[in-house]
């Protein structure tokens, strides 16, 4: 039978807004990038951490209860916080919360990492190699809605690893505390982690785009990813290390010990003018994420509980977020801005349509 | 006849060159194919078409909607299936289209049924949930044909799309093309350096060269018959016929195994009659000459 009597019907449907345009390849490069197992198993792994974190806040919520199932905990929670900590909980919410936080999202971002590693790196690419732009740009989308839906790939990854967990556990959190005041203690925290989530999605997705867009080789996006992740903080690292071996031949060995307090306050004035972690990709993420969840003010009042001599531990989690924060939000923009142009001069609409 | 798309004095250049020049003209809504050799300006014109570049003057309209302003829109309504491959590889075939149907704006649930519909249309039924990367050059062809239709498009532009195909597969594309623009009310645009593949399908051409127009018409308005001229066989006696032809003031030329005989501008065509009596032979084959599309296509070309 010729294909022809098969039939050919109209269709009258409507078609939706222009606004939306973009959930389309989001929706798809979602949908793709979940039938590879590696990549399910990484967000499975990646929420892990949400579990501990919801299990945490929701034990914290019975010890600020003064729950008898907690009882068994005390004398390990006394140990790790401190009498004064387990003694008056409340007046440490806010401390712990922030830490539980901080904790989560140092974690969180080794496997954003990971993931758009394995997710980013063909999204624009393999549409060069496939020669599939002309399936994009004949029809009725703007590069903008091309841009915006695969970003919304990564954003998507990133937000079911970092944004839905954190409201999970936020409101596992609220629900174990029973009390109505730790909303307004803790929602700043809970917009400074969904706000850095966002931040998170952003930077890594222009960049990891702008990437994709430079090589028809996903392979070596992927390279190149590993080399703005680990090889930046690398060489952070070890100019930081180098520095501070300068300054420890100038004051003596005996000195420069982590567990000397007077070593860490002169570390610490040292590192609000270091420029060296901003060459690393990551440690400029984590700068962002002290200071919207003000992680450094939780440990502050942390040291003040410890006893002198004692403090060396706590301070030391102080030393990389020392520079004002807008110098890595400088930095990050600048990526982002330079991913942008980048996208700009490597994905042009009509020159793929031969 | 309604205006399909037309040109107003659009001129577009690359640096120094123009790819189009001051193109002037009108298109009624039926298949349109689009002729010239390369560099004459025919994917410029495709893209001017689909609103992908800005021309440096001129207006025009497509479908009648301004293509300087309104380009979302006549994507809207255009169906347009590239000559690259343009297949990404690791989605079934019925992924893909839906996904072509979701691109332009349809729901996720219309584009997935409509998917369906049009793969069957396509001959592509059986094959739908095989992976597009093990389909043939034939089957990808037509994928990308039920991708530029998903949405019924009022106009559909096909660039090479017989291009690489074995003649079955291209037999059957050709049908398709011929379908949609004769039995279902889509205009075609077909763009082709094959010009018997173009025959087949339209009945409209307009040809360019060097970013002008050189010839457009209905192909059998361009295909006019030749009064004076006709194509001839005889039994046996050429040469004897060819004579006698001379001595009657016509010219003679072999044409593959015809003759090819211009008669007097004064002469009927009687007058082979009486050549082939007088030779002793008889006439097996007489038809007026008719331009080929090939004949009209080369004639625009090679015009000063």
């Amino acid at each position: 039978m010729p294909i022809i009597d098969q039939g050919y019907q109209h269709w009258s449907g409507e078609l939706s807004g222009q606004a939306w345009r973009w959930l389309a390849i989001t929706r798809r490069g979602v949908k793709t990038a979940l039938q590879g197992r590696w990549i399910r198993l990484a967000i499975l792994v990646a929420w892990l951490p949400a579990l501990v974190l919801a299990f945490v806040l929701c034990m914290w919520g019975l010890v600020e209860r003064q729950s008898d199932l907690v009882e068994t905990f005390k004398p390990f929670l006394t140990g790790l916080l401190g009498r004064p900590v387990v003694a008056g909980p409340r007046e440490y919410r806010v401390e712990i919360w922030t830490l539980c936080f901080h904790y989560f999202l140092t974690w969180e971002l080794g496997f954003i990492m990971i993931l758009v590693l394995m997710a980013g790196p063909n999204l624009v690419s393999q549409d060069l190699r496939c020669n599939a732009l002309p399936l994009y740009f004949s029809r009725p989308l703007r590069r903008i809605d091309y841009f915006a839906g695969k970003l919304g790939v990564i954003a998507t990854l990133i937000g079911l690893i970092v944004i839905g967990p954190i409201l999970v556990a936020y409101s596992l959190g609220l629900l174990f505390s029973l009390d109505i005041t730790i909303v307004r203690d803790t929602l700043p925290i809970l917009f400074g982690s969904i706000t850095y989530g966002v931040i998170v999605a952003i930077s890594a997705g222009l960049l990891m785009l702008a990437m994709s867009s430079l090589t028809r080789n996903s392979r070596y996006v992927a390279l190149l990813w590993l080399g703005v992740w680990l090889i930046t903080g690398t060489v952070s690292v070890v100019l930081i290390q180098v520095d501070q071996a300068q300054r420890s031949r100038a004051v003596g060995a005996r000195y420069h010990r982590w567990d000397n307090e007077q070593f860490l306050s002169a570390e610490l004035d040292a590192a609000k003018h270091d420029w060296r972690p901003l060459v690393s990709y990551t440690a400029n993420l984590r700068r962002m994420e002290e200071s919207l969840i003000h992680t450094n003010a939780a440990w502050q009042k942390l040291i003040e509980l410890t006893p002198v001599g004692q403090r060396g531990r706590l301070m030391f989690n102080l030393v990389d977020t020392q520079y004002p924060w807008y110098w890595s939000a400088g930095v990050l923009i600048g990526l982002a801005v330079l991913s942008a142009c980048v996208l700009n001069l490597t994905v042009k609409s009509l020159d793929r349509i031969k | 006849m309604p205006t399909l798309f037309q040109f107003t004095n659009v001129s577009k250049t690359y640096g120094a060159v123009r790819a189009l020049d001051d193109l002037t003209l009108a298109v009624p809504e039926r298949a349109i194919g689009l002729l010239g050799p390369n560099g004459s300006g025919k994917t410029t014109m495709i893209r001017t078409l689909l609103g992908l570049i800005p021309v440096d003057c001129g207006t025009g309209e497509v479908l009648g909607l301004d293509f300087s302003r309104r380009q979302l829109e006549i994507r809207r309504k255009v169906g347009f299936a590239p000559e690259d491959e343009c297949l990404f590889p690791h989605v079934q075939g019925v992924e893909f289209v839906a996904y072509a149907g979701e691109l332009v704006g349809m729901s996720p649930i219309d584009a997935l049924q409509r998917s369906h519909e049009v793969l069957d249309y396509v001959g592509l039924g059986e094959a739908r949930y095989r992976k597009v990367e093990s389909y043939s050059t034939g089957m990808k062809q037509r994928l990308k044909l039920a991708s530029a239709i998903v949405h019924d498009p009022k106009l559909l532009v096909l660039d090479e799309p017989t291009n690489g195909m074995d003649p079955a597969g291209r037999e059957e594309v050709l049908e398709l093309a011929h379908d949609l623009a004769h039995n279902k009310g889509i205009n075609l645009i077909f763009s082709s350096h094959i010009l018997p593949d173009v025959e087949a399908v339209c009945d409209y051409v307009i040809v360019l060269g060097r970013g002008k127009l050189l010839a457009q018409g209905e192909i059998s308005a361009l295909k006019q018959i030749h009064e004076q001229a006709f194509d001839v066989r005889v039994k046996s006696n050429t040469g004897a016929f060819i004579e006698r032809l001379s001595a009657q003031g016509c010219s003679a030329e072999p044409n593959g195994d015809l003759l090819r005989v211009r008669i007097p501008a004064s002469a009927s065509p009687q007058i082979l009659w009486e050549a082939a009596a007088a030779a002793g032979d008889q006439i097996r084959h007489l038809r007026p000459q008719r331009s080929t599309l090939e004949e009209v296509f080369l004639n625009a070309v090679e015009k000063p």
